[in-house]
């Protein structure tokens, strides 16, 4: 079954590259992200949307969060042109998108040692 | 190729024809020319025709190639010299070593 | 797959994950990693730890990736650091902004293990290609100083050698480009002890150090031979021997070889491979040309060299002019010489002699837009002074063992007579006395002459009255060749006689020679000092000597010499 939030072929890559730094991964990756979100919520400057959301997709598509990834592709290549209302509706996507696939990640690091 | 060699059917006679500036540029092909060969010939022909100049270094070659053929018992004719390689022979006395047509 | 050297990579990524994630990828292929949060912080790496390649995010807080790129590479100076660009930027645009900064590659999110691995080997490869070319280029440049520095020294070597010489005489001018001599022209002078004028002007085959080897042994036996008084005969035999042994078969010299005489008012020449030179009369303005006779030197075996000279007559001012092939084989932009022909148009169009070098200068220059470096000239006058000019001593005094009281006695036969010049020989043994050295020069001319009379007009049977006008002059000279080359018979003996006198001593010569003599009353009766072509030997004799006498018909010619001990 191909899971539209994340792509677990990645997923299984990293853990293999990883190995012992797996769960250390997971947890950086949700801390950065984490940081990513107040930063988005903090601005409305359409650069500083831009570049938070560029950060975001690069290490998003690292971790094989497709669907976020694209929401922030979406959300850098449009904060110029949108309206304010539409950019908050973005960010607000990122915000479910992400609430989705943490429990994915926090599930990762549980079973780290089980896989 | 600014230096051809060609060799009798017998073996006896080698020709050299230099084609555009006979300088230090052609010095290994030259020596090549006969040094590669298996036979000495008894004779060589040294042809001048398509040269366009000559140099003291070229003078020098030939000297060289005299030494290979045997020195003073060389038999090493010079032909087609234009007139200025002519004159450039001539202004060596070069011609007291080989014979130049 | 070739193993690869372990790199050190600097990762500059402002993504904590991103950076954690590269890192384990890099390392786990064999590297080791630095890391960086920002751009700031990956210069400063940087010029800590000089990493070998830098994977660097475009985007990042402090300092971009832009910048960061610029700088590294700035500090990386001549060296390749390859950086490749971490992004997941798409537009053209941005791409180019990566390469402007000095970005090498890119590698796209999300990352490829096998890509990278790929990039970073492909980078390695360049990386190490510009080592390689840099190592290269400066070996090249070290080697290249090295040559200069070699040359500089050869040069300032051979320039001593080749200015050791009278060439500030004041019969002399000459111009050599200042790298003629290394291009293997050289040029030489120096006084006999007679006070003629030996001048060389040779040019080797090719060019650079290899070409300047061959004057060194050259220049040395100019110069010895020519203070010990021997003529050019013997000294061209002696040099030709010596570079057929040391030159490789295809080098050789060509060589112009000049004595100058005041007192016999005339030129000897030997040319072997020059251009023509010039004998330039002065009264008529013609121009005689000195053209090659002979092989250059180094090529003949000893037993097949010619050694025959011309001998032409000089009036007082007569120049003569000889100059290398780098004149008239200037070419222009369409590989046309200069040529003799053009060169005569400029002795033609000539005004004032003075400036024949700066008329023949503008030629070349006017002919071909520059000069070439192997231009070399030179113009040798017969003045009035060069009587004067007499050589300094050639010997050093050698220690107190001095004989003082004795006699010797030469017979020189035919066979002899044919090819040995006696004169050094007897020169030298003469100064073993201390007292005569001072008188060196005197003593050589009044030596030269007698034996010279001896030979030529005793037992060749000469007649000196055909030296009387210059077609008389070549007659002569020609008569003498011939005579000398087929001589079985006839003898030149000289007697030596050394007694202490007083505080000093005398010294004695007397030549004497087979042939028929002469009217002595009749030569004596002239006036000492005359300027006519013949006969001036026993005047000069008269004047240098003391008692010159002559007996047995003309057969026998006796002159004293004396000298005091310096307190």
């Amino acid at each position: 079954m191909t899971d539209p939030h994340v792509d677990r072929d990645v997923l299984d890559t990293l853990r293999e590259v990883m190995e012992d730094g797996y769960q250390e991964l997971l947890e950086t990756f949700l801390a950065d992200s984490e940081s990513r979100l107040h930063e988005l919520q903090a601005t409305t400057s359409a650069k500083a949307l831009s570049d938070v959301a560029h950060s975001f997709k690069g290490s998003a598509s690292n971790m094989g969060a497709v669907r976020l990834a694209a929401l922030c592709q979406d959300l850098e290549s449009n904060a110029k042109d949108k309206s304010p209302e539409t950019l908050a509706q973005l960010v607000a996507e990122i915000h479910g998108e992400f609430a989705n696939v943490r429990s994915v990640y926090e599930d990762e690091k549980l079973h780290v040692h089980t896989h | 190729m600014s230096v051809v060699t060609e060799v009798s059917p017998d073996g006896q006679k080698l020709t050299i024809s230099i084609k555009g500036r006979f300088d230090f540029g052609r010095h290994q092909e030259f020596r090549e020319s006969y040094e590669r060969l298996n036979k000495k010939p008894q004779s060589i022909v040294v042809d001048l025709k398509e040269a366009t100049y000559l140099d003291s270094s070229a003078l020098g070659m030939l000297l060289l190639l005299r030494d290979h053929a045997g020195g003073d018992d060389s038999d090493i004719r010079v032909v087609n010299s234009s007139s200025d390689v002519k004159k450039i022979l001539a202004i060596s006395n070069f011609d007291k070593l080989f014979d130049i047509s | 797959m070739q193993a690869q050297e372990p790199l050190t990579v600097l990762i500059a990524e402002d993504s904590a994950a991103d950076r954690l994630l590269l890192s384990t990828i890099v390392r786990r292929q064999g590297h080791e990693v630095l890391t960086a949060s920002n751009g700031a912080e990956a210069v400063d790496t940087f010029e800590r730890q000089h990493p070998d390649l830098v994977l660097m995010d475009a985007m990042m807080p402090v300092m971009d990736g832009f910048e960061a790129a610029r700088q590294i590479k700035a500090l990386a100076g001549e060296a390749l650091v390859p950086i490749i660009f971490l992004t997941s930027l798409t537009e053209s645009e941005a791409l180019a902004r990566c390469l402007e900064a000095g970005g090498d590659d890119f590698l796209a999110k999300p990352y490829n293990q096998v890509i990278l691995a790929a990039k970073i080997k492909a980078m390695d490869r360049l990386r190490r290609l510009q080592a390689t070319v840099l190592q290269q280029r400066d070996l090249i440049a070290k080697h290249h100083d090295y040559l200069l520095n070699e040359q500089r020294v050869a040069k300032a070597v051979f320039d001593k050698v080749a200015h050791s010489g009278c060439l500030s005489a004041p019969s002399i001018r000459y111009l050599q480009s200042p790298y003629a001599l290394f291009n293997g022209d050289l040029l030489l002078a120096a006084y006999t002890p007679a006070g003629d004028m030996h001048v060389m002007l040779g040019d080797f085959t090719g060019h650079g150090l290899p070409a300047a080897v061959g004057a060194m042994p050259l220049a040395e036996v100019f110069y010895g031979m020519t203070a010990k008084g021997y003529g050019l005969a013997e000294t061209l035999r002696e040099m030709n021997a010596k570079l057929k042994r040391i030159l490789p078969v295809d080098m050789f010299c060509c060589a112009t070889l000049l004595c100058l005489s005041f007192q016999r008012r005339s030129v000897e020449v030997w040319n072997g491979g020059m251009p023509d030179g010039y004998l330039h009369r002065m009264a008529s303005g013609e121009r005689v040309p000195l053209p090659a006779r002979h092989l250059p030197l180094g090529i003949l075996s000893a037993q097949a060299f010619d050694d025959r000279t011309d001998v032409y007559p000089m009036a007082v001012d007569d120049r003569v002019f000889l100059l290398s092939d780098g004149v008239i084989d200037t070419c222009d932009a369409n590989d046309q010489l200069f040529g003799v022909e053009r060169l005569q148009q400029v002795f033609a169009a000539n005004r004032e002699p003075d400036r024949l070098f700066e008329d023949i200068e503008q030629a070349l220059r006017d002919f071909r837009g520059q000069a070439r470096d192997d231009v070399s000239m030179v113009e040798v006058s017969l003045l009035e002074s060069a009587q004067t000019q007499g050589p300094a001593s050639a010997y050093p005094e050698s220690g107190p063992s001095c004989p003082l009281d004795w006699s010797a006695s030469f017979e020189f036969r035919g066979a002899t007579l044919r090819r040995f010049n006696p004169l050094p020989f007897l020169l030298q043994l003469l100064l073993e006395v201390h007292g005569l050295r001072s008188q060196s020069g005197a003593l050589y001319s009044v030596l030269a002459e007698l034996y010279s009379n001896a030979l030529e007009h005793g037992v060749l049977g000469l007649d000196s009255s055909l030296k009387r006008d210059a077609a008389g002059f070549a007659r002569y000279y020609e008569l003498r060749g011939a005579r000398l080359a087929s001589l079985q018979d006839g003898f030149v003996r000289v007697h030596l006689q050394v007694q202490p006198q007083g505080e000093g001593g005398c010294l004695v010569i007397r030549v004497e020679d087979s042939g028929k003599g002469f009217d002595v009353a009749r030569i004596m009766e002239r006036p000492l000092d005359t300027v006519r072509l013949s006969g001036r030997g026993i005047s000069l004799v008269r004047q240098l000597g003391r008692n010159a006498s002559w007996s047995d018909q003309g057969r026998s010619a006796s002159v004293e010499f004396f000298w005091e001990i310096e307190a």
